[in-house]
C-alpha cells in the first residue's frame, strides 16, 4: 500500500496479487469466457500508441516554438490507440475467436504471462483500488514464431459482491514500432 | 545489372511468378526502379500545421524528414547528416528551428542549410564551404488535398499527372466536405512478415477475400458491412498508372448509425463538390501506386507499406475523419477504425497471416516455380467513360491486381517515363 501498512492492507494486497495471477492463468489457458467474468460492465480497456520525441531541452533539436513543445510519448484518451475497448467489444473479440474463422488465431497462439512489480494504492472510491503491474507476455505461433511483449499496466480493480473485478486497464507497451505482426492477445 | 521481370509478370494471362515476392535481387531493383522514382506519400498536412513542425518517415528504405520551414513552406530532406551519414533526427515528430547531429554536431536549419560546423574556423581548410553541404532535398514535393507526396526523381511527371484520374477518387475520400480531412494524433506502426506488394494488391483490388477471410470480424459486428447479393458491376476500378480503387454501390450505407446519418445529411454537399460521378460509385478502398493505401468504411485509415526487405513490411497507419464532422461521428470512426484495422484490428490480423504465408511459401524453389493465378474476370474488364477507369464486369474480380502488376513490371523494365 502506498500509505500505511495495516495488517488488513496486507490481506488486500495478497488478494489483488492472486487476482492478477489467476487472470493471467485464464488467458494463458485460453479460457476467455471466464476471463470476461472478471471484468466490470463499464470497463475501459486501453492501450495507447507510442511516439518518439526529443526530450525538452535536448541539444539535438532547437524548438522553434519552445512554449508549445511537448515531449509526451504516449497518445491521450481521445487520440489513436492500439486497443480502446468496452466490455461489449471485448466480448465480441472473444466471440470472434469462436467463429471457426479467426484465421490469425487458428491454430491458436500459445502464451505465457509473467506478472510482477505489483503495487497497490487506494482508488477514487472506497470500493476501488489502483493497481500497477509489469508484464512479459511470451507468445509462440506457427513453427518458430516468437514474440515478447514487455510493458506495464495501470489498473483499477473494483470490489463487486465481494469479488475483485477489473474496471479500468491502461496498457503501456513501450515499442515505437511494434515488432510483432499483431496484438492478437489480451494484455 | 537489371533483371527482365517480363517472364515473371504476365498480366495478360493473369499469371505471377513468385520470385517477385522473395528474390533479393528483384527487391534491390525495385528499390531503384520503383521506390526511388515514384511519387511517395509522406504525411498529411494536418500533422505539421505550424512553422517548424516536422515528422520523419521513409521513401522506400530511405529515411526522410518532412519539415515545415520558418516561412511555412513544406520541405523534405534525406534524414542523413552530410558529414558521415549519421541519422540526423531521431524523433518521430515535433517542432524545430534546427537539428544538430549527435555525432560531431553539424547543425541544419529547417530550410535544409548547414548552419553550424563545430571548430570550422580552426579545423577545416578555409575553402570548406558550408553552402555546398546542405541536407539532400527530394527532387519534387507537392501536396494534393492535404496529402503530401515527394519523389527523388527529377524526371518524374508532376504529381497531378502521375495521379491522373485517380485524383478524383482521392477527392472522393479526402475532400468530400469543406476543410477536407484531418488525422488523429498517433500512428500504428508495426512490422509484418510479408512482401509489401501483397498488402498493396489486397487494398487495391481484393474484394474476393472479404466475405471469407473477414467473416469472423463481420459476424461479430466489427463492421456494419455485410456481403450483398446485389453488388453489381463497376466494383473494381483502375484509373491508370497502376492506381487501384474498389468502390461500393453509391447508396451503400453500411456504416455505424451516426455515420450513416452524417453521410445522409451531407449528401448534397458531397455531390456539389465531387460532381455526378459520386452517384455512380462510392469509392471505399484503394492503393496509390506503389505503396500508399486508404480505406473508408469499416475503418478510415491512411497507410503506407514501407518495404523492409523482400519478406518484411513496416505498416504505418493513421485514422482520418472529415475535419468538419461532429465530435460524436469522429469518436465513432476512431473506435471502429482501431478495433478493425491496426495491430489489434480484428480484420487486419487475418489479412497479415495470409500475406505472411503467401510470401514465405515462395522460399521453396519448387513452390516458387509454379505461377499464381490472377485470372478472375480475365478479359471481361472494360474502360468505363463515366468512371474514367478500367472497370471489372462483376463485383469480384482480379482486374485491379492485373493492372497493379502490369505497372510494376513496366517500371521495373523501363528507365524513361515517356515510355511508360
Amino acid at each position: 500500500m502506498s500509505k500505511g501498512c495495516a495488517a488488513s492492507d496486507a490481506v488486500i494486497v495478497h488478494d489483488i496479487e492472486q487476482f492478477l495471477y489467476q487472470e493471467a492463468r485464464l488467458l494463458d489457458d485460453c479460457k476467455f469466457q471466464e476471463w470476461l467474468e472478471l471484468i466490470t460492465d463499464d470497463v475501459r480497456y486501453w492501450m495507447p500508441v507510442m511516439g518518439r520525441r526529443y526530450r525538452k531541452g535536448s541539444k539535438g533539436m532547437k524548438a522553434l516554438d519552445k512554449d508549445q513543445y511537448e515531449d509526451r510519448e504516449f497518445s491521450t484518451e481521445d487520440e489513436l490507440a492500439i486497443f480502446d475497448d468496452t466490455k461489449d467489444s471485448l466480448e465480441r473479440r472473444v466471440a470472434r475467436l469462436d467463429t471457426g474463422m479467426a484465421w490469425a488465431e487458428d491454430p491458436p497462439s500459445r502464451t505465457q504471462r509473467m506478472i510482477s512489480n505489483v503495487t497497490v494504492g487506494h482508488g477514487d472510491t472506497p470500493s476501488e483500488m489502483k493497481v500497477n503491474s509489469n508484464f512479459i507476455l511470451y507468445r509462440t505461433r506457427g513453427d518458430l514464431e516468437e514474440d515478447f511483449y514487455v510493458g506495464s499496466r495501470q489498473d483499477v480493480l473494483r470490489s463487486e459482491g465481494g469479488k475483485w473485478k477489473l474496471s479500468y486497464r491502461k496498457i503501456l507497451l513501450p515499442q515505437n514500432v511494434l515488432s510483432s505482426k499483431n496484438a492478437s492477445s489480451f494484455f | 545489372m537489371s533483371l527482365d521481370v517480363d517472364n515473371l509478370v504476365d498480366a495478360e494471362k493473369g499469371l505471377i511468378g513468385r520470385a517477385i515476392y522473395i528474390d533479393p535481387q528483384i527487391y534491390e531493383q525495385e528499390a531503384r526502379m520503383v521506390f526511388a522514382r515514384c511519387w511517395m506519400y509522406l504525411c498529411h498536412e494536418s500533422q505539421i500545421p505550424k512553422p517548424g513542425d516536422f515528422c520523419t518517415t521513409f521513401m522506400g528504405e530511405d529515411p526522410v524528414i518532412v519539415w515545415r520551414d520558418t516561412e511555412g513552406k513544406v520541405r523534405a530532406f534525406l534524414n542523413v547528416c552530410r558529414h558521415r551519414g549519421n541519422r540526423l533526427c531521431r524523433a518521430d515528430s515535433g517542432n524545430a528551428a534546427s537539428f544538430t547531429c549527435a555525432y560531431h554536431g553539424w547543425t541544419y536549419a529547417n530550410n535544409g542549410c548547414l548552419v553550424g560546423v563545430p571548430h570550422q574556423a580552426v579545423a577545416y581548410n578555409k575553402n570548406f564551404d558550408r553552402k555546398k553541404w546542405p541536407l539532400i532535398g527530394v527532387a519534387q514535393l507537392e501536396s494534393y488535398k492535404g496529402l503530401v507526396f515527394a519523389t527523388f526523381d527529377p524526371s518524374a511527371p508532376p504529381l497531378r499527372e502521375y495521379l491522373g484520374e485517380m485524383a478524383w477518387y482521392l477527392d472522393a475520400i479526402f475532400d468530400r466536405r469543406e476543410g477536407g480531412v484531418e488525422v488523429f494524433p498517433g500512428v500504428h506502426k508495426w512490422v509484418v512478415p510479408c512482401n509489401w506488394k501483397l498488402a498493396a494488391e489486397n487494398f487495391g483490388g481484393d474484394s474476393y477475400h472479404g466475405p471469407w477471410a473477414h467473416r469472423s470480424a463481420m459476424s461479430t459486428n466489427f463492421s456494419a458491412r455485410r456481403p450483398r447479393q446485389n453488388d453489381v458491376q463497376r466494383f473494381h476500378l483502375s484509373p491508370g498508372n497502376g492506381h487501384c480503387v474498389m468502390g461500393r454501390q453509391p447508396d451503400d450505407a453500411s456504416d455505424a448509425p451516426e455515420v450513416v446519418e452524417y453521410e445522409k445529411e451531407g449528401r448534397a454537399a458531397v455531390r456539389e463538390r465531387l460532381g455526378p460521378r459520386i452517384d455512380l460509385v462510392r469509392p471505399a478502398v484503394g492503393n496509390v501506386f506503389p505503396n500508399f493505401a486508404f480505406n473508408r468504411g469499416t475503418a478510415s485509415t491512411i497507410r503506407v507499406w514501407h518495404p523492409r526487405g523482400p519478406e518484411r513490411t513496416e505498416i504505418w497507419s493513421w485514422v482520418f475523419v472529415d475535419k468538419q464532422a461532429p465530435g460524436a461521428v469522429k469518436e465513432t470512426i476512431r473506435l471502429t477504425s482501431l478495433r478493425s484495422f491496426g495491430p489489434a484490428g480484428t480484420f487486419e490480423q487475418d489479412d497479415i497471416d495470409n500475406w505472411q504465408e503467401c510470401t514465405q511459401t515462395a522460399r521453396g524453389p519448387v513452390a516458387r516455380g509454379h505461377m499464381t493465378n490472377l485470372q478472375m474476370g480475365l478479359g471481361e474488364e472494360k474502360f468505363d467513360e463515366e468512371l474514367g477507369a478500367l472497370a471489372s464486369d462483376f463485383c469480384i474480380s482480379e482486374s485491379n491486381h492485373r493492372q497493379f502488376y502490369h505497372r510494376w513490371s513496366k517500371l521495373m523494365n523501363t528507365k524513361d517515363w515517356a515510355e511508360l
